[in-house]
């Protein structure tokens, strides 16, 4: 799946520029604008699963970023996500502290057990890595019942103190996620301009130019572990808020296939536009599926390979719809 | 300023892969002032050698020093930082990044910005990549590439991309450059202008070794030139000297459908 992410047709990587251009500045403004106004239109149950979804969508950026800037897959990030959330759901529950505190040490905490993991598996790629993060997600429920004392095990917390006091606690479920979801977009693509951010490409489709450039491996792997880990805890932290409990069932490692999903359906793309396409496939499907019982995998799947598909063949079709253009 | 201890040296450098001699205990300077040619038929070891003094081959023997200070051990990025800054043979650019942004990664390693500037909109930030920016653009433009600076890589004929490299290797004003094949894939007005460019950069901090197979183009810009072959150097000089050395003559008869 690195492979497909670092060797993009000519095609898509067209399309993928397009896009870019298209859905920075204005696209993106009117996309926010539009959420902003949201709730005055929808109701309760809509809002509260369009916060999930902005919280989801927090996570699938988390895992296409690690895809597009350290050329690796996790099929591990609730392990980040579940530190993200109950940061949020233990400060709330045992110290009524607020998400002024909880989400910056969700982002502390996410950095630190992204680099404690980056580095002993600093020299693994591809599946390998991918298979050390699925230990990564398997471990997550265990450690969250041995901890019950703070994560209340399978029960769980339920997250009640307001971060702005005075408003409707729906509408800060709704709009604390829209707000970290458009802030964490807005700092991915301040990297993308980096030279922190410039020498992680570069070092991703091509290590030894990197390298001869001053840029080393390890260092790569770290900053990117340690980034996506970060953004994969506010995400947890944005899900605890607006989900509004924290339980074991959130971070199971079928969630933290959902998530790999959501970035695949997105194409790994990191602008608001795409990781909410993402968010929506990991918080609707299941939910608009749950209807059809036993049918739920198989609709699933066919759902993800309809979209895989339509995006294998997208670029292919628009590229022969100009060339017939450009012919006539 | 002694011009000599500014020099790259190599002293009985061996490298070899799995019982493979790839290398057989070269002896090689490369000083400051000069354009060194380094020449020699497919498989030489003329890449295997760049490979080792910069870092990315461990040779199992010999010594590699700059200006005097051992540079064994030490690895690509640290040497990087020490002005020692290559091209390589097939254009290792980065796709995703503009042509000026794979300028500006020549030297972004001398960035001070950190992390907080990485994520946020803050001026220092800002002013440094703007600056790096302009570094980037008098390299592209020293090259004739001002107006594709926004353009990818991908977009560019192969030529073109080998020209952004070079751009890349001399944005960050080396001390050492070593190009591999700069010349390669460029037509014959692109080599022309190339030649003028490599001349206009050589300076007297400048150490420049230049691997080609465009013979017009090493005899004309070196200094010196070692002819490699089969892991060793088999002639040494000027480019008289090595232009009329027999054994050379008979290599590059030998092997003349290589070019
Ligand atoms: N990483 C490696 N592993 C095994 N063998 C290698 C490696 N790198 C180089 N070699 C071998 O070393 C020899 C010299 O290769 P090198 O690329 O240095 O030659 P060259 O002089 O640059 O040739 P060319 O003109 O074709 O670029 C070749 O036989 C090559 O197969
Ligand atoms: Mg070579």
């Amino acid at each position: 799946m690195s492979d497909h992410a670092t060797h993009l047709a000519p095609g898509q990587v067209i399309l993928s520029r397009l896009s870019g251009v298209a859905t920075s500045g204005l696209t993106t403004a009117i996309l926010v604008a539009v959420l902003i106004v949201m709730p005055v239109m929808l109701g309760g149950s809509w809002i509260f699963t369009l916060g999930l979804c902005f919280a989801n969508s927090i996570g699938v950026l988390a895992v296409s970023l690690l895809v597009r800037y350290g050329g690796e897959v996790s099929i591990g990030h609730t392990f980040f996500t579940a530190l993200g959330a109950y940061s949020v759901g233990v400060l709330d529950t045992s110290y009524g502290i607020s998400l002024w505190a909880s989400v910056p040490l969700a982002l502390l905490l996410g950095v630190m057990f992204g680099l404690l993991f980056a580095w002993p598996s600093r020299n693994l790629h591809g599946i390998y890595l991918a298979v050390t993060t699925l230990a990564l997600a398997l471990a997550v429920p265990e450690m969250i019942n041995n901890f019950d004392t703070l994560t209340g095990g399978y029960e769980g917390l339920y997250v009640a103190t307001p971060f702005i006091p005075g408003i409707e606690m729906g509408l800060q479920r709704y709009y604390v996620a829209l707000f970290l979801l458009v802030l964490v977009c807005l700092a991915v693509a301040r990297l993308r301009r980096s030279r922190q951010g410039m020498a992680l490409l570069l070092a991703k489709t091509n290590a030894a130019a990197a390298d001869a450039f001053g840029t080393r491996r390890v260092w790569a792997r770290l900053s990117i572990m340690g980034i996506s880990g970060g953004i994969g805890a506010i995400c947890g932290a944005a899900l605890a808020f607006s989900g509004s409990t924290v339980s074991p069932g959130g971070f199971t490692f079928w969630q933290a296939i959902f998530l790999l999903v959501g970035s695949v359906v997105s194409f790994y793309g990191l602008s608001l536009t795409r990781v909410l396409i993402g968010g929506a496939f990991v918080t609707l499907v299941p939910q608009l599926l749950s209807a059809s019982g036993a049918w739920i995998p198989v609709l699933y799947g066919l759902a993800l390979l309809g979209m895989i598909l339509l995006g294998h063949y997208l670029p292919r079709i628009r590229e022969m719809m100009s060339r017939k253009s450009e012919a006539a | 300023m002694d011009l000599m201890t500014n020099a790259l040296r190599g002293e009985g450098i061996a490298l070899s892969f799995g019982g493979i001699k790839v290398l057989k205990g070269l002896d090689v300077e490369f000083r400051a002032g000069e354009i060194t040619g380094l020449i020699g038929p497919n498989g030489a070891g003329k890449t295997s050698l760049f490979n080792c003094l910069t870092g990315a081959y461990s040779p199992q023997q010999g010594a590699i020093s700059y200006a005097g200070e051992a540079l064994n051990g030490l690895p690509p990025a640290a040497r990087a930082n020490k002005g020692i800054v290559r091209s390589f043979q097939h254009v290792a650019l980065c796709p995703d990044l503009t042509v000026r942004e794979n300028v500006m990664v020549g030297i972004a390693r001398n960035g001070k910005s950190g992390w907080l500037d990485a994520f946020l909109p803050l001026p220092r930030g800002i002013r440094e990549r703007e600056e790096m920016a302009r570094s980037a653009d008098a390299a592209l433009a020293d090259l004739g590439l001002l107006d594709v600076g926004e353009r990818f890589p991908g977009e560019l004929p192969p030529g073109m991309q080998r020209l952004v490299e070079i751009a890349r290797a001399v944005v960050g004003k080396p001390s050492v450059l070593l190009l591999d094949e700069p010349a390669a894939g460029l037509n014959n007005s692109e080599t022309r202008d190339l030649t003028k460019v490599l001349r206009k950069l050589a300076s007297t901090e400048l150490a420049m070794v230049v691997v080609e197979h465009d013979m017009d183009l090493v005899m004309s810009i070196c200094d010196r030139i070692y002819v490699l072959n089969f892991g060793e150097i088999v002639a040494s000089g000027s480019p008289e000297e090595v232009r009329s050395n027999p054994d050379v003559v008979r290599i590059y008869l030998g092997s003349d459908e290589d070019d």
